[in-house]
């Protein structure tokens, strides 16, 4: 949730980058334990650069002690990895059997004849990376096109274009004052259910939600945006990336009490009342975006 | 939550959570599997949550968003709680009415659900065909389930197997459960549970033994465990626990595919909370039983379901499989025992125990106990996640549950078992599905995908797709998988591609036995399944590419080219004149047009249009290429004189007469190519002026007279006589016709004789066969038709009825009667709706079941008894006054892949009449061909060779209706066309067997430039039509031509699948053309 300008994400340039001996170090060191932890290790390299660095694997062979020629022969079995750098937008085409029949191998045919390249590769502009995949089990709405996470169904082949389109512009640009699932909540504290809103500091167009937050002996202000689904905030504190903050009530002081925790990140979830009725909950980590918002 | 130390703790929390519940308080269940999201139901959820804030009403309606429920055709959708009401289909505005609509206890009507074919809405879901014919016993709990809570698992009876089987801490109790339920595994192979883990309970303690649950769900068109792990996530970590029970296991692992990250994310959190909770970790619930689970993500192979490659999978290494014995059950993971079993199977392990063992096999049938999920997909109507009791059959499954096909195209065979099974027929459809049927039909249960494949789908192309799947997931290990898949693929692609031979099918059989006898793993000794199932039942399709050169799917790109052309039985060449209309060269396009059709103005109005049907815009899902309209266009615009046929001088001179009897479109056909070869024909009518069906059938207000007229004159040059009012058999014979000296005879005098109805009465004054109330009025003026009249049937012929008859002038109502609904109206869509317009009311789902007089029914009077008791009445001086008819409903489906209508007893009812004119169908007049040696088939069709039209007198000839029954125009052309060839064949000595070809296109035609979007959002050109009110009574055209910028603009929307084919190759391959160009 704490995550500056958020809406414009997946714009982080996935080219050749250089490999930090320092990251890939830690990747190895958190995985080390587990059974089976070079697939695990490659994975999250993988995230890490959208591919697998050579330079990557040497250091994972080094740390691991086990030889190249394994790390190599993992990389290259698993469907998943990829030794070449992969394109700012993945489009990933289903070549399923209900895709199949339903007439799959024109839609790729398209894809390929738009993008110039074959399936597997990456444009020369690192734009789109086009693969196919057997199955991703959304049988029933073939032929299916995942581009960035978005899935696409029944797609036809003169809606091709418009979907590369769509994808170079980017899926998460919303018209935030246009936009039905856009919407402003109102919260208070669960504690002292005093309003939280502060209308004298405005993000998005409208007042903003006022929390204290605390982290490593630093303390401050943060106003988030009250539009459920954007994520703009502004903060007087430099909060680095991963760090886990404290929320405390403007008002009474008292730290909004966590009852869960984040599925994604195993950090605490923060708990702020509804206005109209319900909970929402933002997790408590600098650069993840899970929120919920419980209307029970 | 707080952790629970016991297990009357976890009873009394459910009995808290039980009592908490409202359960008349209004809930909205919005489904938000993977099907549903890519369906926008996000959009949905989020919408909804805005209106109940913003309403404040949280607390009066609540909201549970859950995993799959099954009909994913009909995403996204909302289920009301405690109505029942399932609105398909939702878009966002319509999320507040449903609400709204809920809190007030109505519904929201025009969202309900709506079967297709009989327009009734369903009020509560589980009356939906789709859902009533399923027993959900895994699949059910989902729509009850938000899988990110485990207190909603736990209300719902959750955990509470887990409970007795803790209570009773006897595990071979457990595993005697399992193995008396006959439960076997749902992976496909369908092993028995409990000898498994009776297996493993057995194995020594001292090193920990695994138990798995395979989520590596990788057959594609599977999708069941996916949507039972991202719904019921707790489900399988309560029959992973209620295993270890069992068999002492102490470790867990899920194993689950990479694709699926809604799974892996509901799975982290139900790990997550029920660890909280202490259902899984140490000392479970209080007791000495401990056991924990942890998820391992595949990374992308399919081989990693076969077992022993998950487990090196699962231990890091790259997923090969190995020789077994020993069996991961001896050894396994890190050489430790252990069980895998898939995700359906460990969902069904707390309700088989809180079933007990005998009811849980109770259900199913013998040897096949319990429910399975298939994913039924492809070609099929209601596409989704079914769940079925084992035994069911696959037509009751295809039929019922799914709704039969999704279009026109007949269902062919379903596929199950992913890439190791087969394709089933739909002779065989009668199969109960269950695990030892399936292998005896040459399949196997796999995981549960079942694919359904229509007359579109290529059996050739989907026995290739399989094995070029195989051949890229053979692990590579043995070499007669990693070789053979291969091998038997580059021969499937040659058939593929017209260059394979009738022994190729021998060399793939035999080597799909070798693969399937000498490979190691499952995947190898399956992966020839696809091959010999295809072989077996399908060895037809695959001879017809390898001998006709022909893909009749039209899936199989190198046979088929042009879609387009290929459709067109004269192999037009369509692409071709419509981008020559796009530049606006008109004459060229109707020289292509002419080309290879003598009467291409006549085509330009009646044709039935198979090249749009199969256009590529088509096949998408997207409107066809109006070609009908362009070639119009093209017709209306250009004098015939700028094409002039090559004649060729080959019978100059020479006496070689030919006798063509009929002068509808086969027989002008095939006059005309015989001339222009030198040949001098007659023509032989029986009417009084020539034409056919095109002017005794077909109404001048779909196709003017003078046109027929006009292009029938332009093919009757010196070399064709035309005899008119002579009949075959009462005028000529075929033997006086060679004693006068004719080399050989065409039979065409088409189908036009009308079927009966076959009811009693039925030769009474004004009723009268289609057929002949067509003729007296288009040949001879005569107006059969007065007052109120009704049209029986529903093809072509019964439109043209009801169309002339309503432009009769003392008719004042018409009335057409179809047994069907008018989905299934065999007439063009188009013209059904024309006469809709025009003011014909149609009754459909009516049969008429009796005939009644005016005498009797003044006598009689109309009830019910006189429908039940024959009338009987002298013909000579009776007149149709009504008929009494009766509802029909639908029921199974027929040969033709329709539903039957059946008579619902009860629901007669009565039409007053003045005229009936019976349309259900015609057949060739052909009685007196068999007196002169011919042999006549069924439905009076005369019996004449395919390839050659060669009958079985020497000589005779045969084509168009009379030998295929009533069929379309350009197919009737396209005969005469042939019965030129053949006939010059015959005459010249030649073999008459034409050789086979591809027609591939073949001249570059520079493609416009045309933009995505405009191509996207370009709609198909209609032509104008004449005003109802200007059509009544008269016979004008109805139907006008393109305007110039309409059919530019439609000719603009071409594909141009020819460019594939004719785009000049670009040599600099190594530069690759830059995004958002095409590459030239």
């Amino acid at each position: 949730m704490i995550q500056k300008a958020a809406l414009s994400n997946g714009d982080e340039v996935m080219t050749q980058q250089d490999v930090d001996p320092v990251i890939i170090t830690k990747i190895v060191e958190k995985h080390n334990k587990d059974r089976g932890e070079i697939i695990a290790i490659l994975e999250e390299i993988q995230t890490e650069y959208g591919y697998l660095p050579e330079e990557a694997l040497r250091i994972v062979s080094d740390k691991t002690k086990r030889s190249l020629v394994d790390i190599y022969g993992i990389a290259t079995f698993y469907r998943l990895f990829s030794l070449k750098p992969r394109g700012k937008h993945l489009v990933c085409a289903c070549l399923g059997t209900a895709c199949h029949v339903r007439g799959a191998p024109r839609i790729v045919e398209e894809l390929q004849s738009q993008l110039g390249i074959q399936a597997g590769e990456t444009t020369a502009d690192m734009e789109f990376t086009l693969e196919t995949v057997n199955c991703l089990g959304a049988c029933a709405l073939g032929p299916v096109v995942v581009i960035d996470g978005h899935y696409f169904s029944k797609v036809k082949k003169s809606g091709i274009g418009q979907l590369l389109e769509k994808a170079r512009t980017g899926f998460d640009k919303i018209d935030i004052a246009k936009d039905k699932r856009i919407f402003p909540i109102e919260v208070s504290c669960p504690h002292c259910n005093r309003s939280l809103m502060d209308e004298s500091f405005a993000i998005d167009n409208h007042p903003s939600i006022r929390v204290a937050i605390s982290f490593d002996h630093q303390d401050g202000w943060l106003r988030l945006s009250c539009l459920y689904g954007s994520y703009n905030i502004s903060t007087e504190l430099d909060v680095p990336m991963d760090t886990v903050v404290k929320f405390n009530c403007p008002h009474c002081h008292v730290e909004l009490p966590s009852t869960s925790n984040c599925a994604m990140c195993k950090a605490p979830m923060v708990p702020l009342l509804v206005r109209g009725g319900g909970i929402a909950k933002i997790c408590s980590r600098r650069g993840c975006k899970n929120h919920m918002l419980d209307v029970l | 939550m707080q952790i629970l130390s016991s297990v009357d703790e976890l009873k009394e929390l459910r009995s808290v959570l039980f009592d908490a519940i409202d359960k008349d308080k209004p809930r909205i269940v919005i489904c938000a599997g993977t099907a549903c999201q890519a369906s926008g139901s996000n959009d949905i959820i989020r919408v909804a949550k805005r209106y109940i804030i913003q309403k404040a009403l949280v607390g009066k309606v609540a909201l549970r968003i859950t995993g799959c429920h099954g009909f994913c055709e009909m995403g996204p959708f909302i289920l009301t709680e405690p109505q029942q009401a399932f609105y398909t289909q939702v878009k966002l505005d319509d999320v507040p009415r449903i609400i709204d609509a809920l809190l007030s206890g109505e519904y929201v009507h025009d969202l309900l659900y709506e079967d297709r074919d009989t327009g009734q809405k369903y009020f509560n879901r589980d009356d939906i065909p789709f859902f009533k014919n399923q027993k959900r016993s895994i699949l059910g709990a989902n729509t009850k389930i938000d899988p990110i809570r485990i207190y909603d698992y736990i209300v719902q009876d959750g955990y509470r197997a887990l409970e007795n089987v803790l209570s009773r801490n006897d595990p071979q109790w457990v595993v005697a459960q399992v193995k008396r339920s006959g439960l076997r595994g749902r992976g496909g192979g369908g092993f028995p549970t409990g000898v498994k883990w009776e297996l493993l309970a057995n194995q020594p303690t001292n090193l920990g033994k695994f138990l798995v649950c395979n989520a590596d769900e990788g057959d594609p068109g599977a999708y069941m465990d996916r949507s039972v792990l991202e719904g019921n996530p707790h489900s399988i970590i309560e029959g992973m626990l209620i295993g270890a029970l069992g068999t002492g296991a102490t470790e867990g692992i899920v194993y689950v595919r990479n694709e699926y990250p809604v799974a892996v994310k509901h799975l982290n959190i139900a790990l997550q909370q029920a660890r909280e909770l202490g259902l899984i970790g140490k000392k479970i619930l209080g007791t000495d039983f401990s056991f924990d689970i942890k998820m391992v993500r595949g990374a992308g192979a399919f081989v990693c379901g076969e077992e022993t490659a998950l487990i090196r999978s699962i231990e890091g290494k790259v997923g090969e499989p190995r020789q077994r014995p020993p069996f991961p059950v001896q050894k396994g993971i890190d050489g430790r025992p252990t069980a895998i079993n898939n995700v359906e199977t460990w969902a069904n392990i707390p309700l088989l125990f809180r079933l007990g063992a005998d009811e849980f096999k109770k259900i199913g049938n013998k040897n096949n106990s319990g429910t399975k999920i298939f994913s039924l997909v492809g070609k099929v109507r209601n596409t989704g996640l079914v769940e079925v009791p084992m035994g069911k059959s696959i037509k009751e499954i295809v039929y019922d549950i799914g709704g039969g096909s999704v279009s026109r195209a007949k269902i062919k065979a379903v596929q199950t078992g992913g890439p190791s099974g087969g394709c089933i027929p739909a002779e065989k459809f009668d199969l109960p599905v269950d695990y030892d049927s399936l292998i005896e039909a040459g399949s196997i249960m796999g995981s549960g995908g079942m694919i359904v494949m229509d007359q579109n789908t290529c059996m050739v192309d989907v026995a290739k797709y399989f094995m070029n799947f195989l051949k890229d997931e053979s692990c590579g290990k043995c070499f007669t998988c990693r070789k053979g898949t291969q091998r038997m693929y580059e021969i499937l692609e040659d058939i593929s591609k017209g260059k394979a031979t009738l022994e190729s099918l021998d060399l793939l059989k035999e080597l799909a036995e070798v693969v399937k006898d000498t490979t190691m793993c499952g995947l190898g000794q399956t992966a020839s399944n696809p091959v010999l199932s295809t072989l077996r039942y399908f060895r037809k399709e695959y001879e017809r590419h390898i001998v006709d050169k022909k893909c009749d799917a039209f899936v199989c790109k190198d046979l088929v080219g042009a879609p387009c052309q290929t459709a067109c039985p004269l192999g037009t060449e369509v692409w071709r004149y419509v981008a020559l209309i796009e530049k606006g060269e008109y004459e060229d396009a109707y020289k292509i047009i002419r080309e290879v059709n003598p009467l291409p103005s006549i085509c330009a109005r009646v044709c039935d249009r198979k090249c749009e049907t199969r256009c590529s815009h088509a096949a998408s899902g997207g409107q066809g290429i109006a070609v009908r309209s362009l070639k119009r266009f093209v017709t209306d615009r250009i004098d015939p004189a700028v094409y002039t046929p090559i004649r060729k001088s080959t019978y100059n001179g020479d006496k070689t007469k030919v006798a063509i009897v009929g002068s509808g479109p086969a027989g002008l056909a095939a006059a005309h190519y015989l001339s222009l070869l030198g040949v001098k024909v007659t023509i032989i009518e029986a009417e009084d002026r020539p034409g056919g069906m095109l002017i005794s059938c077909i109404p001048a207000y779909r196709l003017p007279h003078d046109i027929v007229t006009k292009e029938i004159e332009s093919l009757l040059d010196e070399n064709v006589t035309l005899k008119c009012g002579t009949r075959l058999g009462r005028d000529v014979t075929i033997d006086g016709l060679f004693n006068d000296g004719f080399k050989a005879v065409f039979l065409a005098i088409g189908a036009d004789k009308s079927w009966r109805l076959d009811l009693e009465g039925e030769d009474v004054r004004g009723i009268y066969p289609s057929m002949q109330f067509l003729k007296e009025f288009n040949l001879r003026g005569r107006e059969l038709a007065k007052g109120h009249v009704g049209i029986i049937g529903g093809g072509n012929s019964a439109v043209d009825a009801a169309r002339v008859a309503i432009r009769q002038k003392k008719v004042k109502k018409v009335t057409m009667l179809y047994r069907r609904t008018s989905h299934e109206m065999p007439a063009y869509a188009e013209e059904v709706e024309a006469a809709i317009e025009e003011g014909i009311k149609l009754e459909t789902l009516v049969t008429p079941v009796k005939i009644r007089y005016i005498k009797a029914a003044e006598a009689e009077g109309i009830t019910v008894e006189t429908f039940v008791s024959p009338i009987k009445i002298d013909a000579k001086h009776g007149h149709l006054a009504d008929i009494r008819c009766i509802r029909n409903k639908l029921g199974e489906m027929d040969s033709s892949g329709r539903r039957k209508p059946i008579p619902i007893l009860g629901t007669e009812f009565t039409i007053p009449l003045d005229t009936m004119i019976v349309a259900i169908g015609e057949r060739p007049d052909s009685d007196c061909l068999a007196s002169m040696g011919l042999d006549v088939g069924k439905s009076g069709r005369l019996s004449a060779d395919t390839e050659t039209l060669s009958t079985n007198r020497p000589g005779v000839f045969a084509g168009g209706d009379l030998v295929t029954g009533p069929n379309t125009v350009v197919d009737a052309i396209a005969a005469g066309r042939k019965a030129a060839e053949v006939i010059d064949r015959y005459l010249s000595g030649k073999e008459l067997r034409l050789p086979t070809k591809i027609t591939l296109p073949k001249f570059f035609l520079e493609p416009p430039q045309i933009g995505d979007e405009e191509l996207e959002e370009a709609e198909r050109e209609e032509p104008a039509t004449l005003p109802v009110g200007s059509r009544r009574k008269n016979f004008a055209e109805v139907e006008m031509s393109l305007s110039v910028d309409q059919a530019k603009r439609e000719a603009r929307r071409c594909l141009r699948c020819d460019l594939e084919f004719t785009q000049p190759k670009n040599d600099n391959e190594s530069e690759p053309a830059s995004i958002g160009e095409k590459s030239i």
